[in-house]
């Protein structure tokens, strides 16, 4: 047999099948080829006389399979076609799992899905102790299930309530926590791994189980302890996903009916659960996010463009700390300035709280969060920056402080320092002007709190050049957060869609629909957290002074609520002072509802349907996010739902902004847009041009 | 010889043990300094020759604690770094290898200090415990356990203080304060004389505090439990000392009849200082202003007893080294150990008989005007390793801050012995 995916050999009758032959990618994921190439290869195997072991690899420096390809989920029109498809594939992993001769997976790097589920099927796996090895189903982040015999085999071998954990959450683990659970048998380093597999794949795993896990294992027999699993795994999942994915929901009915049953009738059940559920709205849009993401990670001739190694921030508040932490965890050894101590001593509460829980968590060790906090360089002068290749200023919120501050430190860096302002609402175009060269220059907009909002807006300005941008995207990827590159313009992208947002929500208190009824509209849509509450968040004295700029810049569709002032008025400043729409203890912890923020709203309750009230507040969104095609502030449909899905967290298995109208019908959004427009308001619900353009041409958003 | 040049000599703030600094691991008041100085005087990373830091803690965790500075200071893999340990000097000790290496012509950049963090010298087991847990581990059979498990006794577990056992001298058994009451007592040195001087160095010290004049030579360093402080000032000078109070303390190490108090010695401290040191070459590539010139050291040893007069015998060599005399020194740094020692010092520095007897020839009468005139090590404290190289950063800024010219900078050292390194204002006559 010749084979063009994976490579065959034959040494001392041992058999190796190595994946990630002729694969450009780093990355390597099972393709329909490859598969079709596994079959006839383990086909080979077993009428092999001669052949006394088999050991998969992979020919790739840092995995061994990413799991599914997942195009080709994608491409799954039927619940029939998925079914067949799963099927398929089991077929294959149950040709290794039935070989007369025992088999090993060889596992250094990602060992994902698919690629867990074929070393699943192996009698053994042996995987390198480096930190890059880590194992995983992450399915369900698909609004799938394993549907290659992962949900059959994972349970046999960890044992049920480490498999729910896994399954459920997609979670990954390393080399050394997976020998803990028992689902790999060797670890060592990785260029052990091929010389010495002859030779384990002839031993017994020096795995013993402690007496707690035998003791859960023994429990998970048991039909009664096996009832109370799934009752509490249930609850959690409701918990965490509200009931918005049907994913893991599927998977524990699933796990809990099929309990026990026969490999050929369990396999059938788990690719029919399989083809269920990747017909799913829910599914199909959350594989769309996932191809969002991916193509924002790709960047062409990326290696060629030098990495950042010296960060710096100037501004050591909130945003500066948080931004000194990304510099700090990932080696770009920050100086962060300020204008007074205090200033940076609140910057390194920030970093250090960030770094603190992933100590608390384990996901740090002491030593290296003394190392990275100790990387940051507190100061008060701009010694040490001619080192710096990227500043980023943080600085407060007014545009001359911001011009005299870029004036001051472009005397201090090198020529090839890049110069970039967190501002959230100035115009990045009027800062360029401080700057004898703009050239180097660009917003770079980070969310708070920067280590958990992935997004980053990259802001261009007409004097920026493409080596600026292309510079700041590489790093942004570097750093692992999500770039989108967007033209300069009042809020630029995501919080110029934000505003209307929490802007109506503020019209509508004042028409008296109470606080909690509207988080609570905003909640069952799938949002994070209610628009009053995101408010709190943001801060309100930010929220009208942000108001005031968006209605400077885009007239009346954006008139702001007189709330947010009358508010900041009476010191309501939300969470950083305690006391927004609800108040807060001095841990940050919400409370109730805060009575001095009832006392500025209408007495009587106005009582609106939760569809009603959504469409008020979701409707200027998509109308703003067309304003932004329309004004060309980004490309495309598709960047606008990124920029919402990773910076404010609007609903995943929604698709992103656009997507979900796209799939309401835009006509529809238009004519509810009209009616509003009669009804409330006719500048905040004024359609735009471009929506009601595709609306004529019977197109939607994603076929511009 | 070649001119060697003290480019900039910066150093953490000082805290008493136990307090601001108390959490900061031995590398991290070296690297910040390095870190700082290479941005600061644009210093290719990979063109140090070497770092030589002072330390006697010798953390078991960094036994070259050095090299780990130097990586973590993020300078090249190949710069070769290493750890000296001369008790008080090993940061004199430092300088005084990088003087060598330079004025012979061998290396052109050094960066040369000193750390130490007293606060994390740590209790120790036992001899008896140690070898205890040692035929513990031998023992295979659970018999052979029991039988080792019935040698242990309670007293085994009492801990040796290391910084306690540091602070005595193996050779004559006295631990320093003890070697410091000899002096008084040989001296007649008296309790209020002592009292005195400790007084006036925390009043010196605070004036300067007040006056800012610390804040050249201080880079401010991450503190507290969570690293998210920021230490910027030294942790010691007292501002309501008194001579009264400094009075009621009760003798510490000789309890009934001594006159050395916790208040009249240096306190257990925390900090580090480092300099960056130059050839001619380098000053020249790098387009350096050096604020100084190391002109030579020298260090002598006397009885281990007598440790305290170690300052002036060191002085005594470092001086005719260099062909000068105590007179042409604008500025005296005699590190405060104990008052008692400094003002035994100062009876021999200007007694030609006492001088005699230590086979050296009088200095001349000190001018409290020009001694530690911004406070010592009373107040400031005495992080061991460090303090060698702390007074050459503060003699250095102080001299530039003066526009004078030449000052010295001398110690006694644990063991029996001196040291004192000359430097020379570039820019003197230039008031700062």
């Amino acid at each position: 047999m010749s084979y063009t995916k994976i490579s065959y050999e034959k040494k001392e009758n041992i058999v190796y099948i190595g994946f990630g032959l002729n694969e450009e990618k780093s990355m390597t994921v099972l393709t329909e080829t490859s598969l079709t190439e596994l079959d006839q290869a383990l086909d080979e195997v077993s009428s092999d006389k001669e052949a006394k072991g088999l050991v998969l690899f992979s020919h790739k420096e840092e995995c061994f399979l990413a799991g599914m390809d997942v195009s080709v989920i994608q491409g799954l029109s039927s619940e029939a076609e998925a079914v067949e498809g799963c099927e398929k594939g089991q077929s294959v992993f149950n040709k290794i799992e039935d070989l007369k001769i025992p088999s090993m997976a060889l596992v250094h790097g990602l060992c994902l899905g698919g690629g867990m589920e074929l070393a699943l099927a192996c009698d053994k796996i042996a995987a390198s102790d480096s930190s890059k090895t880590s194992f995983g189903l992450p399915e369900v982040m698909l609004g799938v299930l394993p549907g290659f015999g992962g949900t059959y085999r994972m349970p046999k071998k960890i044992g049920l309530p480490n498999s729910l954990d896994l399954i459920l959450t997609g979670k990954q683990v390393r080399a050394k926590k997976a020998l803990k659970l028992g689902l790999i048998e060797f670890m060592m380093p990785k260029e052990r791994l091929l010389p010495l597999s002859g030779e384990f794949l002839f031993k017994d795993a020096n795995h013993k189980m402690s007496f707690s896990e035998t003791l859960t294992n023994k429990a998970s027999d048991n039909f009664i302890a096996r009832k109370v699993i799934f009752q509490k795994a249930r609850e959690k999942v409701l918990e965490t996903t509200k009931g918005f994915y049907p994913a893991p929901l599927k998977i524990l009915d699933h796990l809990e009916n099929n309990h026990g049953k026969k490999r050929s009738s369990y396999l059938s059940m788990e690719a029919r659960a399989f083809g269920e559920l990747s017909q799913t709205s829910q599914s199909k849009n959350l594989q769309h996010v996932f191809f969002l993401q991916d193509n924002a990670k790709k960047m062409e001739d990326k290696e060629s463009i030098p990495s950042v190694k010296k960060g710096a921030v100037l501004g050591a508040g909130t945003m500066g700390g948080g931004i000194a932490w990304l510099f700090a965890k990932n080696n770009q050894a920050p100086i962060m300035k300020d204008v007074s101590e205090q200033g940076l001593k609140l910057g390194l509460k920030q970093a250090s709280s960030v770094f603190r829980k992933a100590v608390k968590r384990r996901r740090m060790s002491e030593d290296d969060f003394q190392r990275a906090q100790r990387s940051i360089e507190p100061t008060l002068n701009y010694n040490g920056f001619q080192s710096v290749d990227l500043l980023v200023e943080a600085v407060v919120e007014n545009i001359d402080v911001k011009k005299k501050v870029f004036a001051e430190v472009e005397k201090e860096v090198k020529d090839d320092c890049l110069l970039t302002s967190n501002t959230s609402s100035l115009s990045v175009e009027e800062m360029a002007k401080a700057l004898e060269k703009p050239e180097r220059f660009a917003g770079l907009h980070f969310f708070n709190p920067v280590n958990k909002m992935p997004l980053v807006e990259i802001i261009r300005h007409p004097g920026v050049s493409e080596e600026t941008i292309r510079k700041l995207y590489k790093w942004t990827l570097d750093v692992k957060k999500t770039p989108v590159v967007v033209n300069d313009g009042p809020g630029f992208l995501v919080n110029r869609i934000l505003a209307p947002f929490l802007n109506e929500a503020a019209y509508l208190l004042q028409e008296g629909v109470s606080i909690e009824v509207i988080d609570k509209a905003s909640l069952n849509f799938g949002m994070p957290m209610g628009a009053c509450r995101l408010m709190d968040e943001v801060g309100l004295d930010v929220g009208a002074h942000v108001g005031e700029i968006m209605e400077q810049g885009l007239g009346d569709r954006h008139k702001a609520s007189p709330l947010s002032v009358k508010a900041v008025e009476k010191q309501l400043l939300g969470k950083k002072n305690y006391k927004g729409f609800y108040t807060y203890d001095e841990n940050g912890k919400q409370e109730g509802v805060n009575p001095e923020m009832v006392e500025l709203l209408p007495k009587e309750n106005k009582s609106m349907s939760e569809t009603e009230l959504q469409m008020r507040m979701f409707l200027p969104m998509i109308n703003e996010a067309a304003y932004i095609l329309q004004d060309k502030i980004v490309e495309d449909a598709a960047t606008v739902d990124l920029g919402l899905i990773f910076g404010i967290g609007f609903p995943p298995f929604r698709g992103g902004l656009l997507k979900y109208a796209d799939s309401e019908g835009l006509d529809r959004i238009l004519e509810s847009l009209e009616k509003f427009a009669q009804s409330v308001d006719e500048h905040r619900y004024a359609p735009s041009k471009l929506l009601k353009d595709l609306v004529s041409d019977r197109k939607k958003f994603y076929d511009l | 010889m070649k001119p060697v040049y003290l480019v900039e000599g910066i150093r953490t703030p000082q805290a008493k043990s136990g307090t601001a600094l108390k959490e900061v691991p031995v590398p991290y008041l070296g690297h910040g300094l390095i870190r700082h100085l290479v941005e600061k005087h644009n210093i290719a990373a990979d063109e140090v020759d070497e770092v030589i830091v002072g330390n006697t803690g010798n953390p078991a965790k960094f036994p070259n604690v050095g090299r780990v500075i130097a990586l973590e200071a993020g300078l090249d893999k190949k710069t070769s770094g290493y750890t000296v340990h001369r008790n008080c000097a090993s940061g004199m000790e430092a300088m005084s290898q990088a003087f060598v290496k330079i004025a012979s012509g061998r290396s052109d950049v050094i960066f040369a200090g000193g750390v130490e963090n007293m606060s994390q010298m740590p209790l120790l087991y036992k001899k008896e415990m140690t070898e205890f847990f040692f035929e513990m581990m031998k023992a295979k059979t659970p018999k052979d356990k029991i039988k080792v498990a019935t040698t242990f006794r309670i007293p085994h577990l009492s801990p040796v203080i290391a910084i306690e056992q540091g602070l005595t001298d193996p050779f004559c058994g006295l631990n320093m304060g003890q070697t410091a009451e000899k002096l008084a007592r040989e001296f007649g040195i008296s309790r209020l004389e002592q009292d005195e001087f400790a007084n006036e160095s925390h009043n010196r010290a605070l004036k300067a505090q007040e006056e800012g004049k610390f804040k050249d030579e201080i880079l401010p360093i991450i503190g507290g439990e969570k690293l998210d402080d920021l230490v910027s000032e030294d942790v010691g000078p007292r501002a309501n000392s008194t001579i009264e109070k400094l009075g009621k303390l009760k003798p510490y190490f000789e309890k009934r009849t001594g006159t050395v108090t916790v208040g009249n010695a240096c306190p257990i401290t925390d900090g580090g200082s480092m300099w960056l040191m130059c050839s001619e070459e380098a000053v020249e590539k790098y387009n350096l202003k050096p604020m100084a010139k190391m002109v030579d050291f020298h260090f002598h040893g006397l009885e281990p007893e007598r440790m305290g007069l170690g300052p002036v015998l060191a002085m005594d060599g470092v001086l005719k080294r260099a062909n000068m005399s105590l007179a042409d020194m604008d500025l005296i740094e005699i590190n405060e150990a104990f008052a008692a020692q400094v003002l035994a010092c100062l009876q021999v520095a200007k007694d030609k008989d006492l001088a005699a007897k230590w086979g050296i020839d009088a200095l001349g009468e000190i001018d409290l005007n020009k001694l530690n005139v911004n406070g010592g090590a009373i107040a400031l404290g005495h992080p061991v390793g460090s303090t060698g190289s702390r007074l050459v950063v503060t003699l250095a800024h102080e001299l530039k801050k003066r526009g004078a010219k030449y000052g010295i900078a001398s110690l006694c050292i644990g063991g029996g012995q001196g040291g004192a390194v000359i430097v020379e204002n570039l820019q003197a006559g230039d008031k700062a």
